[in-house]
């Protein structure tokens, strides 16, 4: 007799009461419309099998009245019916079948193999399962949403397909206290993942893995030690705000807020930004905007819709080492560079850039710029004559400059700025 | 067994309720419409036919993707295997004279007695190894059901009808049966997505039948034309 249904996790059935087994009806003799009172057995019932084995199977008939006989029976497979030389009548009552070099189930529930009686109606059927051993998962990745929970994601073995229901169980624990834990949240993130939502400790490793599990037997995936602290991510920042900067052609001005959710510990968060014209495809990156929350994105194009985004790495969080996990992109955020004559080149820097012809807008802020400065800072040498002389300086140098990747980076609050300055100065 | 309150509730409206399998049969009264100048238990009927069509949409493909899944003969056309013992499930095929013959009462009892046990075999139908995909289609499918069963209870409670209490001793409660082999079960699961939609067939017609009689007479219009200069 087959035990109880499924693997051990299926203990309490949540069925209705089941109907009732065939081999009960040759006892009580259920009635059939026409092909008698006759039912069978098949022998093995429900069997598990590795890929290429051979299967003898039998299908006994009984019935009412005794005396039923296995003459014109006949076995299907999946719906088709099998070549009569693979069948032989073992005795008046048994049929018997040879399959051999079996390829994997055609579905995961089994193959269907049906004993028929000579008129086609079904008397049994017994599920076989084919297929493979699961293989060691593999490229376990973990990460931490505000050091809150955690979201793992593998890739099952090798080969794939095991042609059997697999069943994968992530499991996790402390490095030096014991206790195995089993995730519970499957399917998070895709097929293979799993979340763990809470009940996370911080500053000791996690040793994380997987168990794949089938008919055929299990696999187990190499160890993972990771530290809660090293894999954080967090969410986009959020409040993006681009805005013109006065009448200035080529600039944006973005703001953003720090990560609500990790904002007391952002001590040396990284940005990025990236941005792109409306209607293109490809994005300028500005990397390298640490600790900021505000960057000005200088030769841009005039009277053009620009689209920005901004996201987030919570580097060095608690002291960890490692780069934490970007987040998501901010919502994208539109803003235009107001109207001009001239157009300017395409740039793509923080800062505001240098060897160029200067045009005007740029002169106009300068000088601006320079008058407060020697009113409030201590910058009293400043003066146009210094910028000319650094502008000639810049257009020399243009050349040994790596223009493919540009490269900005914004202005630190403190202001302090590490530049090389012409000798001559 | 106590009798469940269908006495109309001034004022109260009524929503979807949410019937656990367990609970089912302990169901309170849903109040009943306010009666003062309301068109009548004829949207709620009009709402559960609507569904029953809905469900019944639902369910060609819910059906079409388990039936895959259990793989041939199961997904063919034509398939008709033995219905084992199949005498749990409830039987949505009758007599077309007792069918007519049925009153409202009893029609809706039937309905709502066939959908409470399929809710409950169909919230069985835990196979293991069915993708989660499925288990998710049909879970979303016992929703919907469960939806089905709160409109017909509020259709009998806007007619005055009681809702069925089970006696002791018929609860379907949830037992793990004897060893069952893996194919019998499939033949189970078969018949049992083939009943649910016999079933919905046939509650869209009684539901039909139902809005039909409840409908008022239609009014005579005469319209009386002015003779001024035609």
């Amino acid at each position: 007799m087959p035990a109880g249904r499924r693997g051990p996790a299926a203990q309490s059935a949540r069925r209705p009461p089941p109907l009732l087994p065939l081999l009960l009806l040759c006892v009580l003799g259920a009635p059939q419309a026409g092909s008698g009172a006759h039912t069978a057995v098949i022998s093995p019932q429900d069997p598990t099998l590795l890929i290429g084995s051979s299967l003898l199977a039998t299908c006994s008939v009984h019935g009412d009245p005794p005396g039923a006989t296995a003459e014109g029976l006949y076995w299907t497979l999946n719906g088709r019916r099998l070549p009569p030389e693979l069948s032989r009548v073992l005795n008046a009552s048994t049929l018997a079948l040879a399959l051999a070099n079996l390829n994997g189930s055609r579905q995961q529930s089994g193959d269907n193999l049906v004993c028929h009686a000579r008129d086609g109606s079904i008397l049994a059927g017994s599920c076989l399962y084919v297929g493979l051993p699961p293989e060691k998962p593999v490229n376990i990745s973990c990460w931490s949403k505000n050091m809150k929970d955690l979201t793992c994601r593998w890739t099952p073995g090798a080969h794939g397909e095991t042609f059997l229901h697999t069943n994968y169980s992530l499991k996790y624990k402390l490095r030096w206290y014991g206790q195995d834990n089993t995730c519970e949240e499957y399917h998070t993130v895709g097929p293979h993942s799993c979340h763990i939502p809470k009940d996370l400790a911080l500053f000791t490793p996690y040793e994380i893995w997987v168990e794949a599990t089938n008919r055929l037997g299990s696999a187990r995936s190499d160890v993972l030690t990771l530290d809660i602290l090293d894999v954080v991510t967090t969410d986009p920042p959020p409040d993006v705000h681009v805005s013109r900067v006065g009448g200035l052609e080529d600039q944006l001005s973005v703001r953003w807020v720090s990560p609500p959710a990790l904002k007391d510990f952002l001590f040396q968060a990284k940005y990025q930004i990236r941005y792109r014209v409306e209607d293109s495809v490809d994005w300028k990156v500005v990397d390298d905007v640490s600790n900021q929350t505000s960057c000005r994105l200088a030769g841009l194009k005039p009277g053009t819709v620009y689209f920005v985004q901004v996201r987030c790495n919570p580097f060095g969080i608690y002291g960890s080492k490692k780069a934490g996990i970007w987040s998501e992109w901010s919502h994208p955020t539109a803003a235009s560079t107001p109207r001009s004559e001239r157009s300017g080149p395409g740039g793509g820097a923080c800062e505001p850039r240098g060897g160029e012809p200067s045009s005007g807008p740029v002169r106009r802020e300068l000088k601006q710029f320079l008058g407060w400065l020697k009113k409030h800072a201590y910058c009293s040498n400043l003066s146009f004559r210094l910028y000319d002389q650094w502008r000639a300086w810049m257009q020399k140098s243009h050349k040994t400059r790596n223009q493919h990747r540009t490269r900005g980076s914004c202005p630190r609050a403190d202001g302090a700025r590490r530049e090389v300055l012409p000798d001559k100065l | 067994m106590v009798p469940t309150a269908g006495e109309p509730a001034a004022g109260d409206s009524w929503g979807m309720l949410a019937c656990l399998c367990t609970v089912l049969w302990h169901l309170p009264a849903v109040p009943a419409l306010n009666r003062t100048g309301d068109p009548g238990p004829g949207p709620s009927i009009q709402k559960t036919y609507d569904l029953t069509r809905y469900l019944e949409h639902q369910l060609r493909s819910l059906a079409g993707t388990y039936l895959n899944y259990l793989g041939p003969p199961f997904n063919e056309p034509d398939f008709n295997p033995p219905r084992l013992g199949a005498e749990t499930l409830p039987r949505a095929t009758v007599d077309l004279e007792v069918w007519r013959s049925l009153n409202d009462k009893l029609r809706l009892t039937q309905n709502y007695e066939a959908y409470s046990h399929l809710l409950c075999y169909l919230r069985g139908l835990n196979r293991q190894a069915a993708t989660a995909e499925l288990r998710r289609s049909l879970a979303h499918f016992c929703t919907s059901l469960q939806g089905l069963l709160g409109s017909i209870a509020g259709v009998m409670a806007a007619l005055g009808y009681p809702l069925p209490q089970p006696l002791p001793g018929t609860e379907p409660t949830w037992t793990p049966g004897p060893a069952h082999s893996d194919f019998l079960q499939k033949m189970d699961d078969f018949w049992l997505l083939k009943e649910l939609q016999t079933w919905l067939w046939r509650s869209a017609k009684d539901f039909n039948r139902l809005k039909k009689k409840m409908q008022p007479p239609a009014a005579a219009v005469t319209l009386h034309l002015g003779a001024h200069g035609f």
